[in-house]
């Protein structure tokens, strides 16, 4: 019995797709739920962010809440950046009640790259951690061996980063990931293809389902941008001058023609399970994006 | 090593304000060997303050200066005993435990503290100081080839590297380098990379509540008559 | 546990140290090797600071006659400088000759009190003579010299050739001791001293020197044409022109051989020939003087000896043959041993014999005469046989130099004093340890290497035509550039509050010549030996616990700060600006000259010996007692004899940069001048650097009237 639609599809063998939302900074939600709405039938689930890049923002637990109401299936991202275990098991806890079954589980950027740069970082745990401790609550006890009093249950997943240089510790923590429970994995951006074949070498032998991330770029500066300042993307020249050299306005329609032409790439040849698109506050391109890439789907509840 | 750095000499400038006769205290220890608050230090500042008066239109001070071998034990404190009298104020350049030592030491006199205390740490090179320890109370070195997580790790993370690990260097800042790949690389060499495949559970933070004490001494019941 | 000042209000822990006058410095290897101690490392260190006259009275001060010295003495304080380890010695002979020449030597009177009744005798007025004369009549007794010949000197005089040492020189050195009241009685033979004690004298010095030529021992020696090298110098010195002929054999190897053999040439001879029967390595004659010899035309025979002389006069055949060296013999020297077979013949008008000299002490004297015909004496005392008679000088060691001739006059002279006083002969102990060690090889690594300042000579064609002195004497620059080369050994660093060291390491890392090290039991120590004395740890040891041993090296910059400044406020000269400028480097370049003709009023200079010693502390002390701007003058890296001392200067001007801008004060009151640095003349660079004071001046005096 799946814990989960989401999980049900990700055991359909479907290909799978995904895209997140990143909630307002503020009380006003109604361009998030706009998106919500524009995406609830069109995906397998919805992400929605925490505090992405430690900027403070509508909190995902919230935003998944939305998502559900809405009829959406959401995944619920949580980061152990600003909360301590008491916390991280109570959202956990009122997320299940609430029919939030799925978790993304990230260690979450550091609090420096973010806007509040003085706040102080939590990290009482890690995303391995996390894992562990959403499998353990599953068992009945909460993290200091205590009865609970119902248990919650989820589909669990994580990040990995394929392109990375550093690819041996990367590695290391994927398998530790997989061990901790991990049932799927939505990638870094990814541009090279091979990276991901060779990823994907590896990565079969788990019984685990890898989402390629796809983030839709709007300019050569953009992509630099991201490239120096944003932690875990890695956008490779040969991608920043194709954008470079889009016709003056026409550098988002580049930069969908990008990402469509690896994601079709990626389902064509069946490189990995899925993708996952990340529109970075353009959410409401993502209909056009998966239309043009012939992945539009009516996902039925 | 404790190191720490010499406050802006405006920040001491006020701090000072209020008191005429001040007492500029260094510290022969720790704050000698990071350069922030030894005798030439203390020197230093007096002199610097002197010029305040003179240039920078601060109200007039009258300054004794001092250096203690440590101020983080009485004994060292005591003979100060006579001076403290003579002034308004203690202006402390030793870490944050001199400071608290010595107002507890001398109630009846304020202390004001004249370095920020930073951190614990090295210097592989004259006048560059890196954090090394966090003081966490449980330590792990062994486990991690002698590169502490909770020092170098910005995030603090026992299972590492995370997502923002970009050429070796962590994603605050390129200077910084990403301590699980140093980790992993220097376990590689010792041949101890199970160590790092390993998983390794949440912190007992119940270390760090402060204030920490520790007590090294046994207790012992000389008891009545026959013992 | 530290001590505080007893000044309530400012106690600086060096307070301590600037009212004691102690002084740990350890004797340098030139001093120990001088046989009269001369503090040679202070005197060059004046030189070097262009303070020739304050060097001249340090030489002065431990030798009589400085201009003899440095003409003719043989410098053991060269062979033993320790610069020869880094590349050369320093040429100390020759900073003496420019103390003495550009100190004004000349012009100093000389006068003497008498203060007591007893009088001494000296027997010979050779440099012991003389030298025991001067300390004798200094200590207030009456002081008669005999000599035997017409003119005073001795060996000065007779022995030493007129192109080494000019007859003025030692004139005006005899001059001065008879202004101080000293009797000299020439053409007086001393053939009795029981004589002398009849006429009233209380003390005898006997000091007749060594001027008896040792014979070949070969056939044919008494031939006419063969003239005994001591003999023939002192003839010509003292105005005969001996007629040598042109073909001239000299046998030896030392100095007399050496001088016989280059006067020979000035007398008109075309071939003159040295036959030494060793080789060149071994030869004892000076090595300057050998190489001089030769630029003049001298021809040297090593490892050859004359076995027979045959001939008439005029027409001399000398018979000699090829040596080849062997064992070492009883002096260490290997042995010569004559090659069978391989004899040779030469026409030679003169054979000029310098194969050594002896003392010759009548016997009437009645002394104990020991090995090599030499006086024997008590070594600590000077006193012989006979009671109230002492001796001195080559007399008792055989021919040796000229300083030690002086020295033994000045030992001579406090042992008589102590006698004719009843007093116990004390040993004196030197109150000073002295530096031993070699330099490591890292120290000499770092050491820059700089080529030593050869004095200039007369060309070899000019010289042979006559005796004119033959060295000349330093320019300023070179002097100047010599006497920097000086390692200034045992004036180092030292660690003189072990209790305040928290063993930072900071002396350590910033030590440009790795000197300070941790020992086995963790303690950092920093050896006399190695340390070069640039004064680096001792600005930027964070504990203030390391000194320099010398005081004056202490205390300098404080001192003349606090001089300055008091009488800038007097002046009331505005805007002040106050000038760190090194005294090494000054000098050298006369950029000082410029520095003062192109200051304007306002400016004050204080002088520091190296830029390595300003710290922040001196720096702010200025602004705080109203300088409006501060300069560093220095030599720069590469002109500096130390080296980083440029860097740790400007760190320490960039701190003082960041103080002051926290009150408000603009970095660009501060700068640095190299005053070696090519384009800019430090004199224009200065002006502007005022100009822009003034401007500060102008706009912080415009702020107070607004506020006001």
């Amino acid at each position: 019995m799946a814990k989960s639609l989401f999980e049900e599809r990700l055991n359909s063998g479907k290909f799978l797709v995904t895209t997140e939302i990143g909630p307002p900074k503020g009380t006003d939600i109604s361009e998030m739920v706009h998106h919500i709405e524009l995406l609830k039938d069109k995906v397998d689930a919805i992400n929605v962010t925490d505090h992405q890049s430690s900027v403070m923002r509508f909190p995902s637990l919230g935003g998944c809440l939305l998502v559900r109401e809405h009829g959406g299936e959401p995944v619920f991202q949580m980061t152990t950046r600003d909360r301590n275990r008491l916390a991280l098991q109570a959202d956990l806890l009122l997320a299940y009640s609430r029919g939030i079954r799925n978790v993304l589980c990230l260690t979450g950027d550091s609090v420096d790259v973010g806007d509040h740069k003085e706040a102080k970082p939590v990290f009482d745990l890690d995303s391995v951690q996390l894992l562990r401790m959403i499998r353990i609550m599953e068992s009945g006890k909460d993290l200091a061996g205590n009865d609970l009093k119902g248990a919650p249950e989820f589909c669990i997943g994580a990040s990995v980063h394929p392109a990375t240089d550093s690819i041996e510790p990367q590695l290391i923590k994927f398998d530790k990931k997989v061990e901790a429970g991990a049932q799927f994995f939505q990638t870094q951006g990814v541009y090279d293809l091979d990276c991901l074949r060779r990823f994907m070498q590896y990565a079969s032998q788990f019984n685990v389902k890898i989402l390629a991330g796809i983030i839709v770029l709007a300019s050569a500066r953009m992509a630099q941008y991201m490239n120096d300042n944003v932690p875990g993307i890695v956008v490779p020249q040969a991608v920043i001058d194709e954008l470079a050299g889009a016709e003056k306005g026409k550098g988002l329609q580049k930069g969908i023609e990008i990402a469509v032409r690896l994601m079709k790439m990626i389902k064509d040849e069946n490189l990995c399970h899925g993708v996952h698109i990340m529109a970075v506050g353009r959410e409401g391109i993502v209909p056009d994006i998966l239309e043009a890439a012939g992945l539009e789907v009516s996902v039925h509840v | 090593m404790i190191v720490a750095e010499q406050k802006p000499l405006e920040e001491i400038r006020r701090l000072i304000a209020p008191y005429e006769k001040v007492l500029i205290l260094g510290c022969g220890t720790c704050m000698t060997v990071c350069g922030a608050g030894g005798e030439r230090e203390g020197s230093l500042l007096h002199s610097a303050l002197r010029v305040a008066q003179t240039r920078g239109g601060d109200e007039a001070h009258n300054f004794l200066e001092y250096t203690v071998k440590r101020q983080c034990d009485f004994e060292f404190l005591d003979m100060l005993e006579d001076r403290v009298g003579e002034v308004d104020a203690i202006l402390s350049l030793g870490c944050g435990i001199g400071v608290q030592v010595i107002a507890e030491r001398f109630p009846d006199i304020p202390v004001l503290p004249g370095v920020n205390t930073s951190f614990m740490g090295a210097s592989k090179e004259l006048g560059v100081w890196d954090e090394r320890c966090a003081a966490c109370g449980e330590c792990r070195l062994d486990e991690t080839g002698g590169i502490c997580p909770i020092t170098r790790c910005v995030k603090g993370i026992l299972n590492g590297p995370c997502a923002g690990s970009k050429s070796g260097k962590c994603e605050v800042s390129s200077d910084i380098d990403c301590a699980w790949v140093l980790i992993y690389e220097r376990l590689e060499r010792l041949g101890q990379l199970e160590k790092m495949r390993r998983y390794y559970p949440p912190r007992n933070f119940r270390t760090i509540p402060r204030p920490r004490r520790i007590v090294s001494k046994a207790d012992i019941d000389l008891g009545g008559n026959d013992g | 546990m530290y001590s505080a000042g007893s000044d309530a209000f400012k106690s600086d822990h060096s307070d301590g140290v600037k009212k004691t006058s102690f002084d740990h410095t350890l004797m340098p290897p030139c001093q120990d090797a001088c046989p009269l101690h001369m503090e040679i490392r202070e005197y060059v260190d004046l030189i070097a600071q262009g303070r020739v006259m304050e060097a001249l009275q340090v030489i002065r001060d431990g030798n009589p006659f400085p201009s003899i010295c440095a003409h003719v003495c043989t410098a053991p304080c060269e062979t033993a400088c320790r610069r020869g380890q880094v590349d050369n010695p320093v040429a100390i002979r020759a900073l003496k000759r420019f103390a003495v020449e550009f100190g004004g030597d000349r012009m100093i009177q000389l006068e003497a009190e008498t203060r007591h009744e007893e009088r001494t005798a000296i027997v010979g007025s050779g440099p012991a003579g003389l030298s025991a004369a001067y300390y004798l009549r200094r200590l207030g007794y009456p002081v008669t010299i005999f000599e035997a010949y017409s003119e005073p000197g001795g060996m000065l005089r007779v022995g030493i050739p007129k192109y080494r040492l000019p007859g003025e020189i030692l004139d005006t050195e005899v001059q001065r001791l008879i202004q101080m009241g000293v009797e000299i009685r020439t053409n007086t033979p001393v053939v009795s001293l029981d004589l002398l004690f009849d006429m009233g004298y209380k003390a005898v010095f006997v000091t007749v020197g060594a001027h008896q030529g040792l014979r070949l021992g070969i056939e044919g020696e008494e031939s006419p044409g063969v003239v005994d090298g001591a003999t023939f110098l002192r003839e010509v010195n003292l105005g005969f022109k001996p007629s040598i002929g042109e073909r001239i054999a000299v046998v030896g190897g030392g100095n007399v051989a050496i001088d016989a053999a280059r006067t020979a040439l000035r007398l008109g001879a075309r071939e003159v020939r040295i036959l030494y029967r060793r080789s060149r390595e071994e030869m004892p004659a000076d090595p300057a003087e050998i190489e001089q010899a030769i630029e003049e035309g001298v021809e040297i025979l090593f490892l050859a000896t004359p076995t027979k002389i045959a001939g008439e006069d005029r027409q001399l055949g000398l018979t000699c043959i090829r040596m080849e060296l062997g064992e070492p013999d009883a002096s260490g020297r290997r042995r010569p041993t004559p090659i069978q077979g391989s004899e040779f013949n030469m026409g030679i008008d003169t054979v000029i014999t310098a194969i050594g000299q002896a003392p010759q002490i009548p016997g009437d004297f009645r002394l104990r005469i020991g090995r090599g015909s030499t006086i024997q004496v008590d070594p600590i005392t000077l006193t012989t046989n006979r009671v109230g008679v002492f001796a001195g000088g080559d007399a008792i060691t055989g021919p040796a130099s000229v300083v030690q001739a002086l020295a033994t006059g000045r030992e001579a002279a406090s042992r008589i004093d102590d006698y004719l006083q009843h007093r116990y002969p004390l040993v004196s102990k030197d109150e000073k340890e002295a530096l031993a060690g070699e330099l490591l090889p890292k120290t000499i690594e770092m050491i820059r290497k700089l080529t030593r300042f050869e004095p200039l000579t007369v060309s070899p064609e000019a010289r042979v035509k006559e005796f004119e002195l033959v060295e000349l004497v330093y320019d300023w620059e070179s002097a100047i550039n010599e006497a920097r080369r000086c390692l200034r050994c045992g004036m180092g660093a030292e660690i003189l509050f072990q209790d305040k060291c928290a063993t930072c390491l900071t002396c350590l890392r910033v030590c440009p010549y790795h000197v300070p090290y941790l020992d086995d039991s963790g303690t950092i120590q920093i050896p006399a030996d190695q340390c070069q004395a640039c004064g680096i740890c001792v600005a930027e040891c964070p504990a203030k616990a390391i000194v320099l041993r010398k005081p004056q090296d202490r205390r300098q910059i404080d001192e003349e700060l606090d001089h300055v400044l008091k009488s800038a406020a007097q002046a009331k000269s505005k805007p002040l600006i106050i000038g760190f400028s090194c005294q090494y480097g000054l000098y050298g370049t006369g950029a000082l000259a410029s520095l003062w003709r192109g200051a304007k009023a306002g400016i004050w200079i204080v002088p520091v010996l190296c830029v390595a010693k300003i710290e922040t502390e001196h720096i702010l002390q200025a602004f705080e007692m109203g300088a409006e701007g501060v300069f560093i003058a220095g030599c720069g890296q590469e002109q500096c004899a130390r080296e980083d001392t440029a860097f740790w200067a400007l760190q320490r001007m960039e701190k003082a940069k960041k103080v002051l801008a926290q009150i408000g004060l603009e970095p660009q009151r501060l700068q640095a001048f190299n005053l070696y640095a090519d384009g800019e003349d430090p004199a224009t660079a200065l002006d502007k650097f005022t100009e822009r004071i003034g401007e500060f001046y102008l706009a912080s005096a415009i702020k107070q009237e607004v506020k006001t």
